[in-house]
């Protein structure tokens, strides 16, 4: 069982690098902030994870502190936009 | 400034705020067995009131949280960790010497001591960081300034 979350780690790890990709490169501030919003949400769930994988129950805290503060960073970014 | 973010976002906040805090506390109380602590929920405290600010606009955010009861808050939380610290002292430890406090009838369980004692200074911590926090967002917000 261990090993289907680690796939499953090891296939998020990857999706959040093309999103980086989408992030750096990406045109517009609209793009960028989507993929850093996805990203974040993807860390949330490799934390999971992992505290899964190596037996450490606390990481669901530090997963849903990141849960409950991503929304700041998007909308603080969202605050400097002119339309 | 009241409004100037969609009807989403601020609905959203209003629903949010209260457990960001509820969980701030979690981590304030929780630090001794888990991740966390005294600054940690802290920062979380002053996050949920960020994002009020950030949502509300500045005179609704400190409508809520005024800046006089925010130095109170940053003093007070002061107070409590320096006196905590200073009541080991007087017992006869070292500064934060949380053993060396004598309790009256629950000596005898360590949790209790813990409780009592390590939690009171993480709380003092926590309130200080929070307003901390929440005094430098207040005076670099536009808008809003310290200086009343």
């Amino acid at each position: 069982m261990e090993n289907v979350f680690l796939f499953a780690g090891l296939v998020l790890i990857f999706a959040s690098i093309l999103s980086l990709y989408r992030v750096i490169y990406g045109p517009g501030i609209f793009n960028r902030i989507v993929a850093v919003n996805v990203i974040g949400t993807k860390t949330i769930l490799i934390l999971v994870l992992i505290g899964y994988i190596y037996g450490r129950p606390h990481f669901v805290d530090i997963a849903l502190a990141y849960a409950l503060l991503n929304v700041i960073m998007t909308i603080a970014a969202t605050k400097g936009i002119e339309v | 400034m009241k409004g100037d973010e969609s009807v989403i976002v601020r609905t959203v906040i209003r629903l949010m705020a209260p457990f960001i805090q509820i969980y701030g506390l979690y981590v304030i109380f929780h630090g001794g067995g888990g991740p966390g602590g005294g600054f940690q929920g802290g920062v979380i405290l002053a996050a949920s009131i960020i994002l009020y600010v950030m949502a509300f606009g500045i005179e609704e955010g400190q409508a809520k949280l005024t800046e006089k009861i925010n130095m109170i808050m940053r003093t007070t939380g002061l107070l409590i960790y320096s006196g905590i610290g200073a009541l080991a002292i007087l017992f006869g430890g070292k500064f934060l010497d949380y053993g060396a406090v004598p309790l009256p009838f629950i000596h005898h369980i360590p949790e209790v001591r813990a409780i009592l004692i390590d939690g009171g200074v993480e709380v003092g911590v926590g309130i200080t960081v929070m307003a901390v926090m929440v005094t430098l967002f207040y005076e670099f917000y536009p808008g809003g300034s310290i200086d009343d």
